[in-house]
């Protein structure tokens, strides 16, 4: 985790951790790429606030060793693509997941004592180039400032960040299976492999 | 208002530092409602996990959760315990805020997965303790006035507050899947705050004592004595 200073009075920057857990799931018995564009691991949300001053959120550097831990957990194999090549070979597809939208809110917009982070993802499952599903993905983390001392605005806003980052993961790694397109293709790739998608599915 | 001069003052605040051990009155219950048997073997863990749902807004401190981890743990009788952070990072994503069992009646379900199951046994964890609760301000009252001049300052003044920690811990049994029981700890106090030139804190530990009482119930009740 690393942080950075304030910015004058009010506003923040930070940088989401990059320290993952990797999913206890059934794995997915298929090879899958994995492309992650610039556009995702260099992403920043920037954000002027009325009378709040700019508010500066480093989503980007996140992005790799959470992917990279989601995947080493729910398939069998992955290996990191550069793009979709449609050299399939090697991997039974390709997933290129992209961040389409971060909001956040600050305490003092909400009256509480949270900082809210959404991050909107859409991923895209490739069959060499073929988009076989597009799957959007929301997810949300807060963190309480009351739980971080008094100068807590960095550290909130970061806990923020890193719970809306697992809750990314964890939907990802409970619901992947279970998305109709998504189900038809893996039913497809694995043949009579009969994967239970319920079994990576949240109860609640 | 009188002022005195700065070396009067620093003996002022010396006073008050030491005064400031000084610790207002709390008020504690605790309620302990069984429903299983409980008992730990030598390798049995337990975790304390507060409740972070959504969307509630009225969240376990973390600071609460680790004192009571931590209370737990500690003294001649204390029990092993794995920390929240580990915890949620070895089942993960089971008990995230979007995917925590609501109750004791998702825990067969989750207990049936092979990978779920095998972690649980590694980790060695026994019970699953839910922290849910909070500490809030009940009452404020008074006023104080403070000033900073050239040849010193000081304040004037009477503040009190009272704070009411309201905690409920439920216990789930992994082995059995079932609610082995619930502990309730319930501290109020009145913190004071008088000045006359250097302000007094007499500060109520409300939540200290409810985490002391709480950890200590578990403590009792989870090894089965109470």
């Amino acid at each position: 985790m690393s942080l950075f200073g304030l910015s004058g009075c009010t506003g923040a920057s930070v940088e989401a951790p990059v320290k993952f857990p990797v999913p206890v799931v059934e794995m997915l018995p298929v090879t899958m790429g994995l492309v992650l564009n610039a556009e995702l691991t260099d992403y920043v949300h920037e954000e002027k606030l009325e009378k709040n001053g700019t508010w500066v959120i480093d989503i980007g550097a996140a992005q790799q060793p959470m992917f990279e831990n989601l995947f080493r957990g729910l398939f069998a194999n992955f290996e990191t693509l550069s793009k979709v090549d449609g050299q399939s070979a090697t991997h039974n597809g390709v997933i290129v997941p992209s961040i389409t939208q971060v909001q956040f809110s600050i305490p003092s917009q909400t009256r509480t004592d949270y900082f809210e982070v959404w991050i909107k993802y859409q991923v895209q499952l490739f069959d060499e180039q073929t988009l076989i599903a597009e799957w959007p993905i929301t997810a949300y983390g807060k963190a309480n400032v009351r739980n971080y001392g008094l100068v807590s605005t960095n550290q909130a806003l970061t806990a923020a960040a890193r719970a809306a980052c697992r809750d990314a993961m964890a939907f990802f790694a409970l619901e992947f299976s279970a998305e109709p397109k998504i189900r038809a293709w893996l039913d497809n790739e694995t043949g009579a492999l009969n994967i239970n998608p319920n079994n990576n599915s949240a109860s609640s | 208002m009188k002022f005195i001069g700065f070396q009067n003052a620093k003996s002022l605040i010396l006073i008050s530092l030491a005064l400031t051990s000084l610790s207002g009155c709390v008020t504690s219950t605790i309620q302990a409602v069984r429903e299983a048997n409980t008992g730990m073997q030598t390798d049995d863990a337990i975790v304390v996990l507060g409740r972070r749902s959504r969307p509630t807004n009225s969240e376990t401190e973390l600071d609460f959760v680790s004192c009571v981890a931590k209370g737990v743990t500690n003294g001649a009788n204390g029990l092993s315990v794995v920390s929240e952070g580990d915890f949620m990072d070895a089942m993960f994503p089971w008990f995230e805020p979007r995917t925590a069992p609501a109750n004791t009646q998702d825990l067969p379900e989750l207990l049936t997965q092979p990978l779920l199951a095998a972690r649980l046994e590694e980790i060695g964890l026994r019970y699953v303790v839910w922290v849910e609760g909070s500490t809030q301000r009940t009452e404020s009252g008074g006023s104080m006035t403070c000033s900073i001049t050239a040849g010193g300052g000081g304040c004037f003044g009477f503040l009190s507050w009272e704070n009411d920690s309201n905690y409920e811990a439920s216990i789930w049994d992994i082995k059995t899947g079932t609610t082995a029981g619930r502990v309730a700890s319930e501290a109020v106090g009145t913190s004071y705050m008088p000045a006359i030139v250097v302000p007094i804190p007499i500060i109520a530990r409300v939540r200290k004592q409810a985490c002391t009482s709480l950890s200590t119930q578990l403590k009792t009740f989870l090894r089965g004595d109470a």
